[in-house]
């Protein structure tokens, strides 16, 4: 691999670094939220390590294929990703009552995760002429994307991944309103969107599900079950203070009042042991991180750079947003993972290929 | 590339970011600062429980240190309501795995449904070994069970101290209510309802420790913060000897009746046994309501202590009494007789004596040892009702003897003015007539007879029975000693007592004397026989059996009180309980090891 020293020097040093700092914050605090495991904390740090590896590799490679290459063969990469989720149906791993692995060669992979950076690259290669054209896109013109993204998000739906479903349909859309809609679009898009949670209350959503919703309306209504989730998170939060409990010290993970609190939960473990102070430092990392995504897409080359660029600002923003909110109950309880944070190999390489895409897109700013 | 249009975007996005990072804060300050306190105080409540460490309820020991009542460890199931995730799958669960009903878990929640819901329920107490190990491997699939080890009472020698030393239960409602008296106790806790345990709770109580433990959200332990150590409770030494509780409790067995025996030279009480009895171990592991129901509703009243409860006639008994005031007035002699022929008219009926064909002319030895009744006719009128009163309170019969148990019941010695008083009517001269015997209004408990025997045993002077001798803390330091009180002591006419006692040991150790089968060997015992006819309720039952006695004769060291309930004849069903008893204490003690050879033939 040769890499051009120009490249080299165009690499988005901000980004580097604002992700590494995440990524250092979220490797610290897994030591401390996995304490408590019977098999220590060692045994995690260590995967995620050789997750890490393995993601910066396949970011490196990322990177050194032009974007514009990626996207010219988006088809495939998309045709294999929707592969992988329906494999993980057919011979996937069971792990608390969903089927959300694979394993290969004895790395368990969960490639929902992967489906984000994919859909973006795809969804992108689809609309990036219409930007181009400065077209407002019509109904018409929203059916196709639409439709290849519903395709991944009823087969994730099914696993079930609630979570991971609705981190793909909103990104999608964000995506759409980027590119730009006309304003019956708009209408359309708005008036199904009132229907919808209608409809999904009745005929889409499981009695768990609906549960969730319930007892976020009213904490109290089970607070022995799901509310219970929500109740123990926003005390581990709370009882953080100003300056949280300090480093190892946080006591509602550490005696499991918080179930997932090492992946989906992992924010109260965080906010509960460095309290408001580091809470509001970790927020502005991110709302640096994902403005400097903006930023790239803003800068981008071309349009196709702007829109995977603005896709994957999309998938950082959405999956912080609905984690955070989801641990200070500000939205219901749904799986989803706090990007380079929380524990999981699938989220953090996916993650990595995603940031190789920013830079792919960033360094080649300069080309024609 | 930056044409208006997007860069709009750019500025909506900035704005999203912005309203976003607006809205986490606010939450966040309104968690963290406005609540963080709270917050934080629900965060320590989670992972810290206050678990109770149940003191050791002090020791009881007999007047040789053998051990009368004790603590051992046992195996309690409690229930912590916050700690369940799902209510059936915990209760079912548990009726499950261990012999108790889905409707008693409830019904024990129930009960404690105004206590906060990390209070501990227990569920069940003192379960065996087996049903330990299953809620232990199930633990999983329980939360909100756990199992405390904590300290029983036990009481090796069950239903022979049952009446004395009485019994531990879980505090009731009932008492939890008075706020004031029970403000140290909370459900859940044992108190003393019965006996000593009741009258001496403050002192065997002990004061509960407290552990401060971090749980997890299934309520298991991680760790134990801290510990204050509980107190245990003191212990008490007692009167009270084993080998002659044994003997008398052993001799009452099938019957219905009571003994008692006081060491007349300081009160202290060495036997104090009733039947029919109970085994105070099923209430202190939680009596079942069956079992409860079993004893409560026994017509035989099992939970009532005779000897000091139980009011009978003390027929012939009574007679020392009347013998020790008339001869002190000086209104018989030693040489005082009359002649019984059999019967004694007076009025228009004729009181009848015991033996048909009279007793001749007998003097006061003759009819303590014969036990005539025509004499004691004589001698009742001649004192007059209100003089057998008057010697009867101040020997402490009658009135409570101030004896160190609750609900001691008095007894009655009828006077003129308790005639007027209860009834407003004039005492008859007639009704003194069947007083002398020890029959009519007149209504004693066992304990009151002993304090005329060790009245006469030792030579006029009796004290107030004591059970405790003395309180030990678990350091081993007297907290207290009991020291004799004296109930009476009388300068009685010289020689009075030495005809009386002379006459009492005439009972059993001369010809003709009521108890002469109770004989003892190698020891002089004295005493007076009695059988008192049974109350209009229990007609067809037979004569109550009265024996009082102390021995040896000269310097006894012991005095005892022997009823049984339908006994017949004091000679025939109480005098050799006695008997035993004074072998017992004479015996078994130069040589323990010989009585044990005894035993086992």
């Amino acid at each position: 691999m040769r890499i051009d020293k120009r490249r080299y020097y165009h690499l988005d040093w901000y980004l580097i670094l604002n992700g590494l700092f995440i990524l250092g914050i979220g490797l610290m605090n897994l030591i401390s939220a996995t304490s408590s495991f019977s098999s220590g904390s060692w045994n995690f740090i260590i995967k995620q390590l050789i997750a890490f590896i393995l993601g910066l590799g396949l970011m490196l490679v990322v990177m050194y294929y032009d974007y514009r290459i990626i996207a010219n063969h988006s088809k495939w990469i998309y045709a294999g990703g929707i592969f992988l989720v329906i494999l993980v149906l057919v011979i996937g791993l069971a792990a608390g009552g969903a089927r959300r692995w694979i394993s290969i060669f004895g790395f368990s992979i969960q490639p929902s995760e992967l489906m984000k950076p994919i859909l973006v690259i795809f969804l992108a290669n689809m609309l990036y002429e219409k930007k181009r054209q400065n077209v407002p896109l019509s109904l018409k013109d929203i059916a196709k994307p639409l439709l290849w993204t519903l395709l991944p998000f009823v087969l994730i739906l099914k696993q079930p991944d609630l979570g991971t479903g609705i981190v793909i349909i909103l990104v999608s859309f964000s995506m759409l309103w980027y590119v730009g809609l006309k304003k019956s679009t708009y209408a359309v898009m708005f008036g199904v969107g009132a229907i919808s949670p209608f409809f999904a209350w009745h005929y889409l959503m499981k009695p768990y599900q609906k549960m969730r919703v319930l007892s976020f309306i009213n904490i109290d209504a089970d607070p022995a079950g799901f509310g219970y989730h929500a109740k123990q998170a926003i005390i581990a939060v709370g009882s953080g203070k100003f300056l949280g409990k300090g480093f190892m010290n946080g006591t509602q993970h550490k005696l499991q009042f918080i179930p997932e609190h090492h992946t989906d939960f992992i924010f109260t473990v965080f906010s509960e042991e460095w309290g408001f102070v580091g809470s509001v430092v970790l927020f502005a990392l991110f709302i640096s991180f994902i403005n400097r995504c903006l930023k790239i897409a803003m800068n981008a080359h071309d349009e196709l750079g702007a829109i995977i660029a603005f896709g994957i600002a999309s998938i950082f923003y959405v999956q912080f947003t609905i984690n955070v909110m989801m641990a200070i109950h500000l939205a219901p309880v749904v799986g989803i993972p706090l990007p380079l944070i929380s524990y999981g190999g699938s989220s953090l390489i996916s993650m990595l290929m995603s940031i190789g895409l920013l830079l792919n897109i960033s360094t080649r700013r300069y080309m024609f | 590339m930056k044409e208006e249009k997007y860069t709009s975007k750019y500025k909506w996005c900035t704005l999203v970011l912005v309203l976003t990072m607006t809205v986490l804060l606010i939450r966040l300050w309104d968690l963290q600062i406005m609540r963080g306190t709270e917050m934080r105080k629900l965060s320590e409540q989670n992972r810290i429980r206050v678990k109770k460490v149940v003191a050791p309820r002090g020791i009881m020991y007999d007047r040789t240190g053998k051990v009368l009542a004790d603590t051992r460890p046992s195996f309690n199931i409690y229930l912590t309501p916050e700690d369940i995730k799902d209510f059936s799958q915990t209760v079912d669960g548990l009726a499950r795995l261990i012999d108790c009903d889905r409707e008693d878990i409830i019904e024990k929640m129930k009960a404690m449904s105004g206590m906060p819901p990390s209070f501990p329920i227990k569920i069940k107490s003192d379960i065996p070994m087996d049903e330990v190990a299953k809620v232990e491997a199930n633990r999983v699939y329980i939360p909100g069970i756990s199992i405390q080890i904590e300290p029983k009472r036990n009481y090796p020698y069950a239903a022979s101290f049952a009446h004395v030393i009485g019994y531990v239960s879980e505090v009731s409602d009932d008492e939890l209510k008075d706020k004031k008296k029970y403000k140290d106790y909370s459900p859940g806790d044992y108190i003393g309802k019965y006996g000593l345990e009741r009258a001496y709770e403050k002192d065997l109580r002990g004061i509960d420790g407290e552990k401060r433990v971090e749980v997890d959200a299934m309520g298991r332990e991680i760790r134990t913060l801290d510990v204050i150590e509980p107190i245990p409770g003191n212990s008490l030494h007692l009167n009270l000897d084993l080998d002659l509780q044994l003997t008398a409790d052993k001799a009452l067995e099938t019957r219905r009746g009571a003994a008692v025996a006081i060491n007349p030279k300081t009160g202290g009480v060495l036997v104090l046994a009733s039947r029919p009895g109970f085994d105070p171990n099923l209430f202190a592991s939680g009596i079942k309501k069956k079992d409860w129901q079993t004893i409560a509703l026994d017509k035989a009243h099992p939970l009532q202590n005779r000897a000091i409860q139980g009011g009978y006639p003390p027929g012939s008994t009574f007679k020392i009494l009347l013998a020790l005031k008339a001869l002190d007035l000086g209104i018989i002699n030693e040489h005082t007789s009359f002649h019984c022929s059999g019967g004694f008219p007076y009025g228009n009926r004729v009181f009848k004596c015991w033996k048909k064909g009279g007793h001749g002319t007998v003097s006061v030895h003759r009819a303590i040892v014969e036990s005539c009744d025509v004499f004691f006719y004589n001698v009742g009128l001649k004192l007059g009702v209100d003089r057998i009163h008057e010697i009867g309170d101040i020997l402490g019969m009658g009135r409570l003897t101030g004896i160190d148990l609750p609900a001691e019941q008095k007894g009655l010695i009828p006077s003129t003015e308790w005639k007027r008083r209860r009834y407003n009517q004039p005492w008859y001269e007639g009704e003194t007539v069947s007083v002398a015997i020890g029959q009519g209004a007149v209504w004693l408990t066992p304990i009151h007879l002993a304090m005329l025997s060790s009245f006469v045993a030792n030579d006029g002077k009796n004290f107030k029975p004591q059970i405790v001798n003395r309180i030990v803390s678990p350091e081993g330091k007297v907290i207290k000693t009991f020291e004799p009180v004296v109930n009476s002591e009388l300068k009685l006419k010289p020689g009075v007592l030495k005809l009386v006692k002379d006459g009492m040991r005439g009972v059993v150790n001369e010809p003709g004397g009521t108890a002469g089968a109770s004989k003892v060997q190698n020891v002089l015992m004295s005493g007076k026989t009695g059988t008192a006819q049974a109350g209009s309720q229990s007609v067809g039952l037979g004569d109550h059996a009265w024996f009082i006695a102390y021995a040896p004769s000269e310097d006894a060291s012991i005095a005892m009180s022997i009823l049984v309930e339908h006994g017949l004849h004091g000679s025939s069903a109480a005098a050799p309980i006695a008997k035993s008893l004074t072998e017992t204490l004479f015996k078994a003690k130069p040589d323990i090891k010989e009585a044990k050879v005894h035993e086992n033939r």
